[in-house]
């Protein structure tokens, strides 16, 4: 086949197929109640219970406190259609108009724009920067053991 | 015989390609049921589809010129009639076979083949988002024999160009079950379903290109089960649609863990070479002890196929 076609075909058929799914509304966030953050967590980290969980206004992500020995935060949010969740040892948080932004140590998931109300993003921010500010050692208590 | 020239099947499909994805996706938003659909996946899908097409016109002298050398070497010549086209085809797609169990059992290779399980959804588009860096992954190696038999590589190329066609349509959910002699001589959909799931029961399972008679051989083989369907995907789910992040995740990861300090020559090599998951302190899941993890959570499940 000569290249110019494969070209045509190849560029008008993922123009074509991309415009048909956002027209019939493919493009659309998957929407969060509780019961649906929760799973989509413990399907991410089923080893990581969940102790207490903030869900965004939007639906679109939920602030997860685990259950376990280490108590990290993490974050399951919506990924198109679906899911995906992370702990937020390493995230970099920064306030932006529409809410937060974080940006994570982690190629695969480079950030995530979260979309909060003005008191849910201060609420957000301090239960994150209080998870990830250094814990007082008690006396005569072992380092933690880097995971 | 060195004039021999086959058709590249792979982009002569390009055209079915676009039309079954309409196709499927019609039937979908028609029935109501079959699969999912999302814009920025499939894009994305395509979009590495594309790229693999591109990287074999860039790179694809690298294997081509590797076969040329030993179709130099070898005294055998057997030809091109349909029969030696045929076996061809046969003994290649057992070549697919291992490569494939290579690509996720080694982690150099599943590098490179991660990005195809990187959706976490199972359309016809998934069956399009191939790799950019088999070429890296050495992998042209297991092929090798085939020449050195006497196969010449025009013809080898081409019948893993059809291999690859036939793999196509495997990947839907829209197709249940086909006749019963098909499901247990040739891949279907319901077998390569199993094959991207992300549930413990099917990890590392039907490695099959065509014929899944290799998984039933090599004991690899496990059915898709009703009572547990597939959550599509990899274990530790990516969070990006941009095609460069999905193509290089995993080189990346593999250059962060052997570059870290305080590790023998051997923990920096089992950082590429051992299945995913390999750690050496124990930190992380192989795919073998997400499995004991679940028999753990759920030992009913002992037994039971994949497990």
């Amino acid at each position: 086949m000569p290249l110019e076609l494969l070209l045509i075909l190849v560029i008008g058929g993922i123009a074509a197929i991309a415009l048909l799914l956002h027209l019939t509304g493919r493009s659309d966030l998957r929407v969060l109640g509780e019961a649906q953050a929760r799973e989509a967590w413990l399907r991410q980290f089923p080893e990581s219970p969940i102790a207490d969980l903030t869900l965004a206004k939007d639906g679109h992500a939920a602030l997860i406190q685990t259950a376990d020995d280490s108590a990290e935060l993490g974050l399951v949010w919506s990924f198109g259609a679906d899911t995906v969740a992370r702990f937020l040892a390493d995230a970099k948080l920064s306030p932006c108009k529409q809410g937060l932004h974080l940006r994570l140590a982690d190629f695969s998931a480079p950030k995530v724009h979260l979309h909060l109300s003005q008191p849910e993003a201060m609420l957000w921010q301090a239960m994150i920067e209080a998870a990830s500010a250094p814990q007082p050692q008690m006396q005569n208590q072992p380092p933690a053991q880097e995971v | 015989m060195d004039a021999v020239s086959f058709p590249d099947v792979t982009q002569l499909a390009v055209p079915i390609f676009i039309a079954a994805i309409l196709g499927e996706f019609l039937w979908i938003a028609l029935k109501g049921r079959g699969g999912r659909y999302e814009t920025r996946d499939a894009v994305t899908s395509l979009i590495m589809g594309a790229g693999s097409v591109a990287s074999g016109i860039v790179l694809g002298f690298i294997a081509w010129g590797f076969f040329m050398v030993l179709w130099e070497i070898t005294p055998l010549d057997l030809g091109t009639s349909i029969g030696v086209i045929v076996l061809c085809f046969v003994l290649d797609d057992l070549r697919y076979y291992w490569v494939h169990r290579f690509g996720h059992r080694i982690r150099w290779v599943w590098a490179s083949h991660v990005n195809h399980h990187s959706s976490q959804h199972y359309n016809l588009t998934t069956a399009l988002r191939q790799t950019w860096t088999g070429t890296f992954t050495f992998m042209m190696v297991v092929r090798a024999p085939l020449v050195l038999l006497g196969f010449h590589p025009a013809l080898v190329l081409f019948v893993g160009g059809i291999n690859l066609v036939y793999q196509f349509w495997i990947h839907t959910e829209a197709i249940g079950k086909m006749p019963r002699w098909f499901e247990a001589v040739m891949n279907t959909p319901s077998h390569h379903r199993a094959h991207h799931g992300r549930n413990p029961r099917y990890l590392d399972c039907n490695y099959a290109g065509v014929f899944i008679i290799w998984d039933k051989m090599f004991g690899t083989f496990v059915p898709e089960q009703e009572n547990d369907p597939v959550d599509y995907g990899l274990v530790y789910n990516i969070a990006t649609f941009n095609p460069l992040r999905v193509a290089f995740h995993e080189w990346v990861a593999i250059y962060h863990d052997v570059t870290q300090p305080g590790l023998s020559l051997k923990e920096r090599l089992l950082y590429a070479l051992a299945p995913p998951g390999y750690s050496h302190d124990g930190s992380r899941d192989t795919s073998d002890t997400i499995k004991a993890k679940h028999l753990a959570r759920q030992p009913q499940d002992s037994g039971t196929p994949g497990f």
